[in-house]
């Protein structure tokens, strides 16, 4: 079985994503177990080892309060990013909904060792902004999408 | 005698149709009684229902409640996916008829 290519850890030697990731704990989750809550301070950063993540926010149906998926993650992926930019708060909600393993990176020790590393802090930080990156033009081409489809609701 | 009866008979009925007339012409028209249109609540309704091609005014199809819950996130899931897959396809080819392709969610079909 090939080892897990880590989104965050791109275009880095096989040694130093090792020593990244001891940095961090292995965390099983169950099916169904919540791992991030809406609005908690974000002082861990996660890398899906296998399984899912899926990313929901709460949503009114039917008056009732339903947690309505945003994203999905799967192995390899971050999650969690809010954790290395400030205000350092999640603004999602996240649970696994299968058997799920992540690896918590503690946000002061990264930082510590990207203190003590910059050239690997640099390339962490240009995974992590392409990371960020990918969720905002994701994000907007659907916004425009559903924007498009109102203007084509209204003119009908 | 008769004639000058007569004569003066059809000059009183002359200026009688003359002033009838005349103030017939000169007199104020009375306004209307206005008719409080006070709007119809169906009517209201229908007013605010933007118009569809194949979806008749002011008909609005009743919200399907038999639909459970459960069954309506997962749609609303489905549509989720169906989105992402259609952003990420225009991400990886950046193009005016990937931006707006069609999906087959039942939300905006």
């Amino acid at each position: 079985m090939s080892p897990v290519q880590y989104d965050l850890f791109q275009g880095l030697p096989n040694d130093c994503v090792e020593r990244m990731l001891a940095l961090g704990s292995r965390r099983t989750l169950h099916s169904g177990e919540q791992l991030i809550e809406l609005g908690a301070p974000a002082e861990e950063l996660y890398l899906v080892a296998h399984g899912q993540i899926n990313l929901t926010l709460p949503m009114q149906v039917r008056g009732q309060k339903a947690d309505v998926l945003v994203e999905e993650r799967t192995g390899g992926q971050t999650v969690g990013w809010s954790a290395l930019t400030p205000p350092y708060q999640f603004t999602l909600q996240a649970s696994a909904p299968v058997e799920t393993e992540v690896i918590a990176l503690p946000r002061p020790a990264l930082e510590n060792y990207f203190a003590g590393h910059p050239e690997i802090g640099h390339r962490v930080s240009l995974n992590l902004a392409s990371v960020i990156g990918q969720r905002l033009q994701l994000f907007q081409a659907m916004w425009l999408r559903e924007v498009a489809r109102m203007i084509e609701m209204r003119a009908a | 005698m008769e004639m000058l009866l007569m004569g003066i008979f059809i000059s009183i009925f002359g200026m009688a149709i003359a002033a009838a007339a005349f103030g017939a012409a000169v007199r104020r028209e009375e306004p209307a009684p206005q008719l409080q249109a006070q709007p119809q609540p169906a009517a209201a309704a229908a007013a605010t229902i933007p118009t569809r091609f194949f979806v008749q005014d002011g008909k609005i199809p009743a919200p399907n409640v038999s639909v459970p819950i459960e069954a309506l996130l997962l749609q609303l899931e489905r549509h989720v996916r169906l989105e992402t897959a259609a952003a990420t396809s225009f991400l990886a080819a950046p193009n005016s008829a990937l931006l707006h392709s069609k999906t087959t969610s039942p939300f905006v079909n």
